[in-house]
């Protein structure tokens, strides 16, 4: 314990230099072999997948290293082992060093849980294989023509990466303290001014708190649609100045004045059961229920969209250019896919995820198995979710938003 | 400050092996950390630099230290980390040595009272900072507790100890982890010497303030010194606890190098980095001080 006592940062700085032994050399994405499916089957059997992702939530991780672990052991002879992070952006970041350390394969991470800014930066900066998604047998079932699948947060995924489940944001509140929540987001900030302390979001760039800024910047800047082509730079900054202003003003009647923020939606909704904030919120429209399940929210737990709508988006599962298993993770990429392991993730009692897959492209009995899928008490039905989704803005105003947020709602300069 | 203590040096070598043969059986353990963390730590000054090629970088300048040394929440933070770090050592150091000595005369008597003292050792930092926050806050276990028992309306009444500006959480946290550490080393050393010593002071008719000063005191500080050295190196270092039960800003030292260091545009790495280094030398110039502190003392012959 004493041991490793100067820091996490020197520990880094420890791994960076390890991974520095290697001698620098000019790194290359290499591109999927022309290979046919059943080769990529036979290539991928024996192999040990390290799938690399937020390790946040406790149903997503029974789902991972349960059923998909075991099915891919049964039916692929493929071991997967999960590797929780708190943010993947930590693994981004190692892959970042990998590649400047010329580290061009046998990287440690196979697979990644990913999307919105982080998709972006690897884009950008060459850190993924493929693309791949276009050969998973599976795609077949994908509808690429929906915004949210084809550009992952204004940034086209060009099959670099291969959808998993999609999300919505929805507000969670308990009917036995708020009978009538406000059902959109300027009903939602009168409420905070009249309820002080009873409101907390956590702290951008948390992934769940940085969408509640952006639903704030969309209240306040004109809306969602406005924000989806190109735009003028001055638009952005003066409709973030109002964001921030709206938030500063906003923050003496939070949860503990706005003087600290909760670390996490762990924490928030860890507030909002033991009855210190009247409401939580959350990126997964089943989540309330999974809780609710868990026992760790009460039966009256209910959740709600705007009437406005709520954000949603959809997440996938990517490739390091480094990969050493790259078979492997395309088998796992693919299985992720299949009509039986999505239903399986929709089901409230295992997770409760929006299936990523289009149930209108699959046979009929798959079809009829869907829409027999029960819902948790808490949750929506999907069509009163879809008649209410607003896209993600582009990556660049979500990280303007971050750095703004910190900059002027947090040290209020 | 000549001082004629040569007898002692002598004593010194002559007891130990040859310092060649010394160096030659270090070498193994030297290596390692030479290498791992001198090579680190220069690879961190690479990279803090600027030079990080992966992300686009690859130009070295000054430029990231003196965002970080000239940022106005700097000082703030320095201030913030040192406060908690410099609190938490004194406050557990200073619970330490009558702790120890209590323990010394009782352990002989129970040695189930000392393996109870070794227990919170196994316990890592973060399941106590977790177990706290469970405790401390303002719904937390006490609070209602203190609802319970009438003592307080309302869990806004009871005080807040957690995530609050003067870091009482973060402090309270090391303080329970700490003592148990430096109580131990303390015990270390006072049963196996001393005992004769006090005796000699109590014929001498020395009071037990008197006994306590010069001949407890001199006996324990070195290894005082070494354990509140390590556990200031920690606390200013390690970035878990403040995470949790800090306030979201202004933030340690640690915790902002993480932000930094996390944050989804590249070009913040180098200043998490240029942070961790500057956490990095203010550990050592701790450890280069107390060494010299320890030195001087010796000299004027404070300490044994």
């Amino acid at each position: 314990m004493k041991r490793n006592s100067i820091s996490v940062v020197v520990l880094l700085l420890l791994t960076a230099f390890v991974l520095a032994l290697a001698a620098p050399s000019h790194a290359v994405t290499p591109a999927p072999a022309a290979k046919s499916w059943d080769a990529v089957v036979a290539e991928a059997r024996g192999q040990t997948v390290d799938w690399f992702m937020w390790g946040g939530s406790p149903a997503v991780n029974a789902y991972v290293n349960g059923y998909v672990a075991e099915r891919l052991k049964q039916d692929y002879a493929i071991t997967l082992r999960q590797g929780p992070v708190k943010d993947i952006a930590e693994v981004v970041g190692k892959l970042v060093i990998e590649k400047q350390a010329g580290k061009a394969s046998g990287g440690h991470v196979d697979l990644m849980w990913i999307n919105g800014e982080n998709f972006r930066t690897c884009k950008r900066n060459g850190l993924l294989y493929g693309p791949f998604a276009d050969r998973l047998p599976n795609q077949q079932y994908v509808n690429w023509e929906k915004p949210s699948v084809y550009n992952d947060f204004g940034e086209p995924v060009e099959g670099l990466e291969s959808p998993w489940g999609s999300a919505q944001v929805v507000m969670i509140y308990d009917t036995a303290r708020v009978a009538y929540p406000p059902r959109t987001v300027g009903d939602l900030l009168t409420w905070i001014k009249a309820h002080p302390g009873r409101f907390a979001y956590p702290a951008p760039p948390d992934f769940t708190g940085s969408v509640f800024v952006r639903h704030i910047f969309y209240h306040v800047a004109g809306g969602a649609a406005r924000w989806q082509g190109p735009f003028q730079p001055p638009a952005l900054d003066q409709a973030a100045s109002e964001t921030y202003r709206v938030l500063g003003d906003l923050a003496p009647y939070l949860w503990r004045q706005g003087k600290t923020y909760p670390e996490s939606p762990v924490r928030l909704n860890t507030l909002f059961a033991d009855g210190e904030v009247d409401f939580s919120f959350s990126y997964h429209q089943a989540e309330a229920s999974r809780n609710i399940i868990d026992g760790l929210f009460p039966d009256t737990v209910r959740t709600y969209v705007f009437d406005e709508g709520t954000i949603a988006n959809t997440h996938f599962v990517a490739i390091p250019f480094n990969a050493a298993d790259t078979a492997g993770a395309m088998v796992v990429a693919n299985f992720l896919l299949s009509p039986e392991a999505q239903l399986k993730k929709a089901d409230p009692d295992v997770w409760g995820d929006f299936p990523a897959i289009d149930p209108a492209r699959l046979p009929a009995g798959w079809q009829a198995r869907f829409e027999a899928q029960p819902r948790g008490p808490a949750t929506l039905s999907d069509a009163e979710l879809q008649s209410r989704q607003l896209p993600e803005p582009p990556s660049e105003i979500l990280i303007t938003l971050e750095k703004g947020w910190q900059q002027h709602v947090l040290k209020g300069r | 400050m000549t001082s004629p203590r040569t007898t002692g040096a002598d004593a010194r070598t002559r007891q130990g092996p040859g310092a060649v043969a010394l160096s030659l059986a270090l070498l193994p353990a030297l290596a390692v950390v030479l290498l791992l963390f001198g090579g680190g730590f220069v690879l961190g000054i690479v990279q803090a630099l600027g030079y990080l090629p992966g992300a686009g970088l690859g130009e070295w300048s000054l430029a990231h230290f003196a965002r970080v040394l000239t940022d106005p929440d700097f000082l703030y933070s320095f201030l913030l980390t040192l406060y908690i770090a410099g609190a938490s050592t004194a406050i557990a150091a200073g619970i330490s040595i009558p702790a120890a000595l209590g323990l010394a005369s009782l352990s002989e008597r129970s040695r189930v009272i000392h393996f109870v003292f070794q227990m919170p050792l196994t316990v890592p930092h973060l399941v106590i900072a977790i177990a706290v926050m469970f405790m401390l806050a303002p719904a937390g276990l006490f609070s209602r507790a203190a609802m319970g028992a009438g003592w307080i309306a309302s869990p806004a009444d009871f005080p807040l100890l957690i995530n609050d500006a003067w870091g009482i959480g973060i402090i309270l946290t090391y303080v329970w982890k700490e003592i148990p550490f430096i109580t131990l080393m303390l015990l270390a050393v006072l049963r196996h010497t001393g005992r004769d010593l006090q005796d000699v002071g109590r014929t001498l008719k020395a009071d037990a303030w008197q006994r306590f000063r010069y001949i407890t005191l001199p006996i324990i500080f070195p290894a005082l010194g070494a354990a509140s050295l390590i556990v200031f190196a920690y606390t200013f270092g390690a970035f878990e606890v403040p995470f949790l039960l800090g306030q979201t800003y202004p933030m340690t030292l640690p915790v902002w190098a993480y932000k930094h260091y996390s944050d989804i545009d590249l070009m913040a790495r180098p200043e998490g980095i240029a942070t961790g280094i500057v956490i990095a030398l203010v550990v050592m110039t701790a450890v280069i001080l107390a060494q010299v502190l320890t030195k001087a003392a010796r000299k004027r012959g404070l300490i044994a």
